[in-house]
């Protein structure tokens, strides 16, 4: 079978290239139509994929607290084809094609003088008395922007923007498919330099060079490379019993035979990919290793039989636990499936603690880009865990990748 | 050299935390904040002084960690205890949740959430200013993030010991980027021996991802796609970044690729050696934008100085802020990145990141090549 779940892998609907243009007005569109259904007149987004998302303006993501004082903000008017960025690396803009005279300087929204100035800058762009929509606020802006309650209480723009991201036009999977390519021509360096004696660290400093080689703007996740426990046991204590995964890369040294969980994700002009395998160092898997992986197919066979559009999130779930004897085969503190593209992970989430009643009342539609990733774990011998993405069609699913899962199922 | 990890992961020293916890405290007590929630990165590892998992991007406001004022008490977000300090017990430990009522659970759990009068958070999301009084019915919500700002501006000797630290990783990853930079090779494969210099040497996370770029001779401030050769003449620059022990370093050099561009290269250390020269202690920040003004070179977009610690910090001096460089001051135990930047039509760039903390003598440059 490996080589055989995700042979077919090039939908013949997606495009080779992404057209930004017809991206970016697909898009706003989207965003305006939503907007509309929630009477709102505009959009201040701070998150950095919002502004990304909004605009199509990519930069390299920097750690997170760099991250809020060189902080893009976009601004989208209900009346307005095009969306505004202020900007602190104004080449953020190139290939997007916004006007000039929507790009403006940057703004520090954390700091008083940056939130007073933003709001004399607003105020030239908003309708008197519009309503305003903000996916989240600093207290210098609580303290200077009175259209932060311009309709009494504060709306939640963040929203609009997570329900239009949820449907990839054929551009953005063309996109993400990129990303992954990438992605994956790196994982394949990394996984040729696996032995024994190689640290953690290591897998780390291949996998960068080779991402950073291959076209990656940036590395989002500290990658995961996690020795597994042979039994949960011996893995730290956790909040609700389960595994504890993921755990932070080290110096460790690599042993023979080591179990490795590995989990990455990089960002390719604003699309973000996913990457996860189980490997093992230097060695080939054993019969009862070989096993876990068996078990692993039917269950992603068996979630795959029921994913398409219109299924319930409670389908793949099920169909899953069908395998299992209804115990739960994947990280209870994560999901069965999460969403891809924008974010490393974004609706839909399948299977998460928002419970069987969301899981039932909540359906896949064609378009949607989901990250499945069931488990097995098999207590005195780790376990079996790998990521597949797929994109949800209206009669099934089509696979976004073909990485293969050596050293598993090779020997059949 | 080594990073922080080893083999294991480790919570930060126990000296540091309990030092930064006390100033967390106190900031609090200032305010009189009752209960502390914070969702910056930043600011949790200050308080708490556990490693957890990086990503980049900025992140939009969860309860990551909460710090009650009577008790010392913290709450932290981690569905595991590798790196969490004793001081910390595991019942106050709470999972990765995607359900904001199981949130709102888990802080109607923190004593004294029943009765705290004031609650202060660091940024905050619609959905949390809904969620937050379900958990705290008596609280009026109130701006915690200055607190910690406060806290975490002016640094402690261990703390300038920790961004010495990163910046000489740094200086070690900028070295391995030189040795790669040579006609014909693309912009990300220098970022890419930044990188793989940073992680063999113990570091996985980068403060900044766009390491090197060739800077256009056409417009001031460009950087292009990556893949672009570097030809013999090229102003190329090289600015990095690590965040080591959740502390940042960073250092930025400009490099004329098979030499050239003398004159102007000995008017970027003049501008390097007049922005250190304006480091005054507790003179006005605004000293610094000044210094471009003499030279009759326009400040960069990005901020001339802005902090390094943890995350975001204080100072930011920036031109688009001159009523915050004019009202700011130089304080001894701020540590910062100066930024010089000149631009010439047909030439390029020259940015020079200088890491610096302020004495009571002066300016003190953290990186190990004093020149």
């Amino acid at each position: 079978m490996p080589a055989g779940l995700m042979e077919r892998v090039a939908p013949a609907s997606v495009p080779s290239t992404v057209d930004v243009g017809a991206m970016r007005a697909d898009r706003i569109a989207k965003v305006r139509a939503n907007m509309a259904d929630q009477g709102l007149d505009a959009l201040v987004l701070l998150g950095n994929t919002n502004v990304v998302y909004a605009t199509g303006a990519t930069w390299p993501l920097g750690d997170p607290g760099r991250a809020n004082f060189e902080q893009p903000v976009a601004v989208v008017l209900a009346d307005d084809e095009w969306p505004h960025l202020f900007t602190p690396v104004p080449d953020s803009i190139d290939g997007c094609g916004l006007p000039a005279d929507h790009v403006h300087p940057a703004v520090y929204l954390d700091l008083d003088e940056g939130a007073r100035s933003f709001n004399r800058r607003l105020a030239e762009l908003l309708p008197p008395g519009g309503s305003v929509g903000v996916d989240e606020w600093t207290f210098a802006m609580a303290r200077e922007c009175a259209w932060l309650r311009s309709s009494g209480r504060i709306r939640d723009g963040g929203k609009v923007i997570s329900k239009s991201k949820v449907i990839k036009t054929p551009d953005e999977i063309a996109g993400i498919r990129e990303a992954l390519r990438i992605t994956e021509q790196a994982i394949a360096v990394v996984e040729k330099s696996l032995a024994s004696g190689v640290r953690q660290i290591d897998l780390t400093a291949t996998f960068l060079r080779a991402v950073f080689e291959a076209g990656a703007d940036a590395n989002t996740l500290d990658p995961i490379w996690q020795v597994m426990p042979p039994t949960m046991e011996d893995g730290p204590w956790t909040t609700h019993g389960d595994l504890a995964c993921p755990l932070l890369t080290t110096e460790r040294e690599l042993q023979r035979g080591d179990v490795l969980w590995v989990d990455t994700s990089i960002t390719h002009r604003g699309f973000h990919s996913d990457f996860g395998r189980t490997w093992i160092v230097g060695d080939e898997p054993t019969a009862r290793q070989e096993a876990q992986f068996d078990r692993w197919q039917e269950i992603m066979t068996a979630v795959l039989a029921v994913t398409r559009s219109g299924a319930a999130y409670a389908d793949l779930t099920a169909a899953a636990r069908s395998v299992t004897h209804g115990h739960t085969p994947w990280m209870s503190h994560f999901y069965l499936g999460h969403g891809l593209g924008i974010d490393a992970a974004e609706m839909p989430f399948v299977g998460s603690d928002l419970g069987q009643a969301f899981d039932d009342s909540h359906r896949l539609e064609a378009g949607m880009v989901l990250v499945l990733e069931p488990l097995v774990w098999d207590d005195g011998a780790a376990g079996y865990r790998a990521e597949e993405v797929v994109l949800i069609t209206d009669d099934g699913w089509e696979p976004m990748t073909d990485y293969h899962y050596d050293p598993f199922g090779r020997t059949r | 050299m080594t990073g922080t990890m080893v083999a294991d992961v480790a919570p930060d020293a126990p000296a540091l935390r309990a030092e930064r916890r006390e100033r967390a405290l106190a900031a609090m007590e200032r305010d009189g904040i009752d209960v502390l929630i914070l969702g910056r990165e930043a600011n949790a590892r200050y308080v708490a002084g556990v490693p957890r998992l990086w990503t980049a991007g900025s992140r939009p406001f969860t309860p990551g960690c909460v710090l009650v004022a009577s008790t010392g008490d913290i709450h932290l977000l981690t569905t595991w205890d590798e790196g969490v300090p004793s001081d910390i017990p595991h019942d106050h430990l709470y999972g990765i949740t995607f359900n904001p009522m199981n949130m709102v659970e888990v802080l109607r759990g923190v004593s004294g959430a029943a009765t705290a009068a004031r609650v202060g958070t660091d940024s905050l999301t619609p959905m949390f200013a809904q969620l937050l009084p379900m958990a705290f019915p008596a609280a009026e919500f109130v701006d915690g993030e200055s607190a910690m700002r406060r806290a975490r501006r002016c640094k402690t000797d261990a703390e300038v010991e920790e961004i010495r630290a990163s910046v000489v990783l740094v200086e070690r990853c900028l070295a391995a980027a030189v040795s790669e930079l040579a006609v014909g090779v693309a912009e990300r494969n220098v970022t890419a021996a930044f990188m793989q210099e940073m992680a063999r040497s113990g570091v996985t996370t980068p403060s900044s991802q766009d390491v090197a770029w060739i800077t256009s001779r056409e417009r001031p401030w460009q950087r292009g796609d990556g893949a672009t050769p570097v030809s013999e003449g090229d102003l190329v620059v090289l600015s990095g970044g690590v965040i080591r022990g959740g502390y940042s370093g960073e250092v930025a050099r400009t490099v004329a690729v098979g030499g050239g561009s003398a004159d102007f290269l000995a008017r970027s250390a003049e501008l390097r050696a007049a922005l250190l020269a304006a480091c005054v202690p507790g003179a006005a920040s605004s000293g610094l934008l000044d210094v471009y003004e003499r030279f009759g070179a326009p400040p960069p977009p990005v901020p001339v100085a802005r902090g390094l610690g943890l995350g975001f910090d204080l100072p930011i001096i920036a031109a688009d802020l001159p009523e915050t460089a004019a009202n700011d001051r130089l304080d001894p135990g701020t540590v910062f990145a100066l930024t010089g930047y000149l631009w010439e039509h047909g030439v390029g760039a020259a940015m020079t990141v200088d890491p610096v903390v302020m004495t009571d003598r002066g300016p003190e440059l953290l990186t190990e090549e004093r020149a």
